[in-house]
């Protein structure tokens, strides 16, 4: 069960984050080509990372482990990952494990897009 | 179904399509589907990661079958004697950032009925039994 992973830049006012589209499975043999395509990125400038999950149809605690490390890494720096468009079974393997706390939830990219927009005003206005 | 694997992550995820093939040829749900697995992915892994250590030299035995309206896998392994049903239950706390091994047990608990470890001479057994609650017509 193979997975492929498309980074982009997020673009506009959302040009500070970075989307990362999983295809397939996220499991213990491709988990960590995950973690080495985001490890750039986490030492990059980009504060937040949002995984568009649409097309992810399996997930085990070795994929959780690489959202749970890319989080840490972004937190450090003020920043933030998020997820959206989990599939149903995908968010039920993140319910169990309540591994993210505190972590957003974007519903669509509609939604995505105005959280970052509000926190681009915030880092502009010099809020936390 | 009996497959013999070599201790690499690769083939835990061959043993788990052939899982998937498998239930779906049986007409298990695709969510129960999901959950068994996610639980043979997790304790597949657990044999090559901790039990076999990553030698590709080595091997485990993963059995798949149903009967009497349950769903069971046996993982069988000759490595050292390990029982990852003893992994302490915990709670994840909201200052954690890191996921401890004992997680994919808990994944594992929550998608399957019954896990039980056996040492028996030379092998760990794991074995993971879900029951089946498929109406007649639907099997």
């Amino acid at each position: 069960m193979p997975l492929d992973i498309q980074l982009q830049k997020g673009a506009g006012q959302n040009a500070s984050a970075v989307i990362v589209k999983l295809n397939g499975s996220l499991d213990t043999a491709t988990a960590p080509d995950l973690e080495k395509q985001l490890a750039p990125v986490l030492a990059g400038p980009s504060k937040d990372i949002v995984f568009d999950l649409a097309q992810l149809n399996f997930i085990s605690s070795a994929g959780l482990r690489v959202f749970s490390i890319s989080r840490k890494a972004l937190k450090e720096r003020g920043g933030q990952a998020s997820f959206m468009n989990m599939q149903p079974q995908i968010e039920a393997v993140f319910a169990i494990m309540k591994s993210l706390p505190g972590v957003a939830i974007f519903e669509s990219v509609a939604e995505m897009d105005s959280y970052l927009a509000a926190r681009q005003r915030a880092i502009i206005e010099g809020q936390p | 179904m009996t497959l013999e694997l070599h201790a690499t992550p690769a083939e835990v995820m061959r043993a788990v399509e052939a899982l998937q093939g498998f239930a779906q040829a049986q007409g298990v749900p695709e969510k129960t589907i999901f959950g068994l697995a996610l639980a043979l992915e997790e304790c597949g892994s657990n044999v090559v990661d901790h039990a076999l250590q990553r030698d590709a030299q080595q091997k485990f035995q993963v059995s798949i079958g149903s009967s009497d309206g349950s769903f069971v896998i046996e993982l069988r392994d000759r490595g050292p004697e390990f029982d990852p049903t003893s992994a302490a239950e915990r709670q994840p706390e909201a200052h954690d950032d890191d996921l401890p091994g004992g997680w994919g047990i808990q994944l594992v608990r929550r998608y399957v009925d019954e896990v039980r470890y056996q040492r028996e001479p030379g092998e760990n057994v794991l074995r993971l039994t879900k029951r089946l609650d498929i109406p007649a017509a639907d099997k």
